[in-house]
């Protein structure tokens, strides 16, 4: 089963506290969660909303169309009116409001309302979208949230400004009525996320108060959970993941959606640790810095790996724009540092708080001269844990910069994690060569077999590092033959990379493996797919690819050859990853399904636009959901 | 000193007469006379013909030769990951006060323990003698197509308002007296700054060894002066005092100590007091894995996550 449920209103008013209150206590309840956040780049006073979904199985993804609407504001209706199935929750004192009368609502979105209310002759205010609505068939839920808030106010003797944001609470507790579930969860949940005790009592009763409201409908019961669970968004997931794989030191210049990652690291910088001595507890630092700007955190990173620490810096767009001189020297001098890099909608500003995938070929192909370079790409929360992890890895190994893409929907949006997704015991760290002596005849950059040498850290012996050409003792050197030599040296470690990295970790493949339709994709598309394949049956074989340097170009070319269909699934215009099979393999894809407009894919839209290219070959198929 | 015996060092590529010759051999001496564990020193530079001072060093100290601008920001990343090593950072005027100003001023306001070496030459000399941010309005370098067209930075007063601890002032062809500059500056607790005024014998034909040899005179011998702020209450009084000072250029220019402040906490003080056990299992000096598995504990901030029944 699959439930949608959506709340929205003005930032900064609590939508985001109240989705969390009502996810909590659906997740305790035992059900899974997925819930995403859409926000404006703005504090206060825009449209916010939070689309949770509840399953009892594990879920990636929303969809566009939504069961339960919960709204509080005009704004909320009009935004959203269009994709409410079911139920949609307002506030009876906004239902004479006017379309043109809502400031923050931009002129594009406002035009775009009064053409679909003009289409069934209705004009543009609150009634006439829930009139608009009732005619799909969908339930409305009026809810005098003045009246009840002033029962409140009046009941514990407060003013009414301080019982002012219990009315998100009533609102919740209205939409948590209708799934059948017991009151105790939503009070417990209420209990845990508010912490003062006013706060406790004035939210218990405005529980009871629209948990009273109304009658049930789903009839959800309690499941039985056998496992832990973890509420994990992308940058946490990031941020755990690297704090266990060893990170040590990350630097970070304020960029959303990634600073959330390096505050959260900050945060829980002190980090308990096995003594390898005496296997006591001991505490040991990652140190956070907030750079001045983007160069000086890759920098930083840099110079703190030379002292051999696991280092990273985490940033977006035009962030790492600016860190591309820096990456060019990690790779000319083999430095292991890893780049969390957060894609959100571009070029130039773009769309801050937006999501997409159109920062692929970029940090691919990031940086002037020809450097080995790690990327990979997660798709889920689990995954953004365990490659957190994996890039330190890869780094030092390699000995090469790597850098890790997550998308903001990724970033921003948090599911409930099983325990056994995370593989705690199975993880290892992976130093590389690295090595903690050596005597005055060491060369940093020592020619080998392999094209990786020895990394010593600085303060252990006496070493040389240069952005220019140099020898292996690492001192400047124009000589052509030590040219070939050294930059066949480190561009070789990328083709041991090739060699050594298993194919298979570098794809997921979700579905039926033998489908006459193979869909090429990658990051949170992967999610979505395979909640369609897995909920709807789709006849598909989905290749995720979450390493695109070193490409595994056999393993894909396998998957791919003598399908009917490839179709390529992505969240940008250019279709970037399937030019990248393309490029490696010679397939070109049959299909797209392409996606630009900022928000992320949602399950049945995507769904509906594949069965198009499935069922009646359309070409290409351009999404265009979410609010 | 077996190390030194075994060490080849490379040929420096300056041009004869450089001041770059009077800076390498005081930094040298400086970590030889403070006695300094070699492999522990770490220079570290940005892009020109200063940059290549690591790989040019006569002494077996290990050198990172960054990005144009960006040593401070390398500099920070090793110092604040392995805080027991020495970290001296040489850059030009170019570099620290144009390219990587930004890095110049955000790093005084963390006082990191770094000294901080300019090679002050007022030219860009690597790229042919552009005229550089601490050229004059109005002077006309050699290679110059037009008088320059830009005011100067004033290099001490921009690092006392940035917040060094430690500011001073050297001369290429004193060093001797450079020298000690560089030891009181390594020594100094925080950040250090050594402006050392260089001439460029190939692209500034206006400030020159015979130019400065008139001019130049020593703070020290001055017995009234003393740059060392040694109570809080003294701050603002000597942080006033070494401001005007820095501005004394012309017929006379005072080299020395201009500023010295050990009572801000350093960085690295400033970290301990958020995390404790940065003073004694600080980055670089974490074990990370035992038999590849990792040793780091996160149950307990997983469990802030965890899903409540």
């Amino acid at each position: 089963m699959r439930l949608t449920w959506m709340i929205g209103g003005a930032q900064g008013t609590g939508i985001d506290t109240s989705a969390t209150v009502f996810g909590n206590a659906i997740a305790s309840a035992g059900y899974y969660i997925f819930g995403n956040r859409e926000y404006y780049s703005n504090i206060k006073g825009r449209h916010s909303y939070f689309t949770l979904t509840i399953s009892d199985r594990r879920v990636k993804s929303n969809t566009q169309n939504v069961d339960i609407l919960v709204s509080f504001d005009a704004e909320t209706v009009f935004h959203h009116f269009a994709d409410v199935k079911s139920f949609l929750i307002y506030n009876k004192s906004v239902e004479n409001v006017k379309l043109d009368t809502v400031q923050t609502m931009e002129e594009e979105t406002k035009e775009r309302v009064k053409k679909v209310l003009g289409q069934r002759g209705l004009d543009a205010t609150v009634s006439s979208a829930l009139k608009y609505v009732e005619g799909n068939g969908v339930k409305l839920i009026p809810v005098n949230y003045d009246e009840i808030t002033k029962k409140i106010a009046d009941e514990f003797k407060v003013p009414l400004s301080v019982v002012d944001r219990v009315k998100n609470t009533i609102g919740i507790a209205v939409s948590y009525k209708l799934l059948g579930l017991d009151i105790d969860f939503l009070i417990k949940a209420s209990d845990r996320i508010f912490k003062q005790d006013l706060y406790k009592k004035l939210n218990a009763k405005a529980v009871e108060e629209g948990y009273s409201a109304v009658t049930s409908v789903y009839d959800l019961k309690p499941l039985k959970v056998s496992d832990e669970r973890y509420w994990l968004d992308g940058n946490t997931a990031v941020a755990i993941g690297k704090i266990y794989g060893g990170l040590r030191f990350q630097s970070y210049y304020p960029i959303t959606p990634a600073s959330d990652e390096s505050t959260y690291i900050e945060a829980h910088q002190e980090v308990l640790m096995v003594d390898p001595k005496t296997g006591d507890k001991i505490k040991g630092t990652v140190v956070v810095v907030q750079s001045e700007d983007e160069i000086a955190a890759i920098n930083m990173a840099i110079g703190a790996a030379l002292s051999g620490v696991r280092a990273a810096t985490a940033t977006s767009g035009p962030g790492f724009s600016l860190m591309v001189e820096g990456l060019g020297w990690a790779g000319m001098n083999e430095v292991p540092v890893v780049i969390t890099y957060y894609i959100r909608g571009g070029p130039s500003t773009g769309l801050p708080t937006r999501t997409g995938q159109s920062d692929l070929l970029f940090p691919l192909f990031a940086g002037h001269g020809e450097f080995p370079k790690i990327v990979i790409a997660s798709g889920d929360h689990a995954e953004a844990f365990k490659d957190a992890l994996w890039a330190l890895n890869l780094a030092e190994k390699y000995q090469t910069p790597v850098i890790h893409l997550v998308e903001k929907t990724l970033a921003n949006s948090y599911s409930t994690v099983p325990k056994h997704e995370l593989g705690l015991d199975k993880l290892d760290i992976d130093r590389g060569k690295l090595i903690s002596k050596a005597d005055l005849s060491y060369r940093r950059f020592k020619v080998t077999q392999d094209g990786i040498s020895e990394r010593a850290p600085l303060g252990t012996t006496l070493m040389y590092y240069t952005g220019d050409e140099h020898n292996e003792m690492g001192h400047i050197s124009e000589d052509p033959e030590n040219r070939v030599i050294m930059y066949e040296k480190r561009m070789k470690k990328l083709e041991i990379a090739d060699q050594e990295i298993p194919e298979e970790s570098r794809l997921k493949v979700i579905g039926n493996k033998d489908s006459k339709n193979a869909i090429i994709t990658w990051g949170f598309a992967g999610s979505v797919l395979e909640d369609i394949i897995n909920e709807s049956g789709l006849d598909a074989t989905a290749i995720q690819i979450r390493m695109f340097s070193p490409f595994p170009s056999r393993l894909v070319t396998k998957l791919l050859s003598g399908r009917d269909k490839v179709i390529a699934v992505e969240g940008n215009y250019l279709a970037q990853a399937s030019s990248l099979v393309t490029m490696f393999t010679g397939i070109t894809p049959t299909n797209y399904v392409l996606k630009w407009n900022g928000r992320p894919f949602l399950k049945d839209e995507l769904e509906n636009g594949l069965r198009q290219v499935i069922n009646e070959n359309v070409k290409k198929v351009v999404l265009y959901g979410g609010a | 000193m077996e190390a030194l015996k075994q060490f080849k060092p490379e040929w420096s590529d300056w041009c004869p007469g450089c001041g770059n010759f009077g800076i390498i051999n005081a930094e040298q001496q400086a970590i030889m006379e403070l006695g300094l564990n070699s492999e522990r020193v770490v220079i570290v530079s940005g892009i020109g013909c200063s940059g290549k001072l690591p790989h040019f060093m006569r002494i077996p100290v290990s050198g990172v030769h960054t990005l144009h601008g960006r040593a401070l920001a390398f500099a920070t990343g090793i110092k604040l990951s392995n805080p027991s090593l020495e970290v001296i950072v040489n850059g030009g005027d170019g570099d620290l006060l144009g390219i990587g100003v930004g890095h110049f001023v955000s790093i005084g306001r963390r006082n990191t323990d770094i000294t901080v070496i300019v090679h002050d030459n007022g030219v860009y000399g690597l790229t042919k003698g552009q005229a550089s941010p601490t050229l004059l309005r109005g002077i006309k370098t050699k290679s110059l197509p037009k008088p320059n067209i830009n005011d100067a930075i004033n290099p001490l007063f921009l690092a006392l308002s940035a917040g060094y601890t430690f500011v001073a002032r050297g001369y290429a062809y004193d060093v001797k007296h450079l020298k000690e500059l560089i030891k009181r500056a390594i020594k100094h607790k925080g950040l250090a700054l050594v402006d050392v005024l260089q001439p460029c014998p190939t692209y500034n034909d206006i400030n020159t060894k015979e130019w400065y040899d008139k001019r130049i005179y020593k703070l020290d011998n001055d017995t009234g002066w003393d740059p060392v702020v040694k109570a809080e209450s003294e701050t603002k009084d000597k942080l006033k005092k070494a401001i005007d000072k820095s501005f004394e250029w012309g017929d006379r220019i005072p080299i020395g100590v201009f500023y010295e402040n050990e009572l801000i906490p350093s960085f690295e003080e400033r970290i301990k007091q958020n995390s404790p056990s940065y003073s004694q299992y600080y980055p670089a000096a974490q074990q990370i894995e035992i038999d590849r598995k990792p040793n780091t504990l996160v149950e307990d901030i997983l469990k802030e996550k965890r899903v409540e029944y």
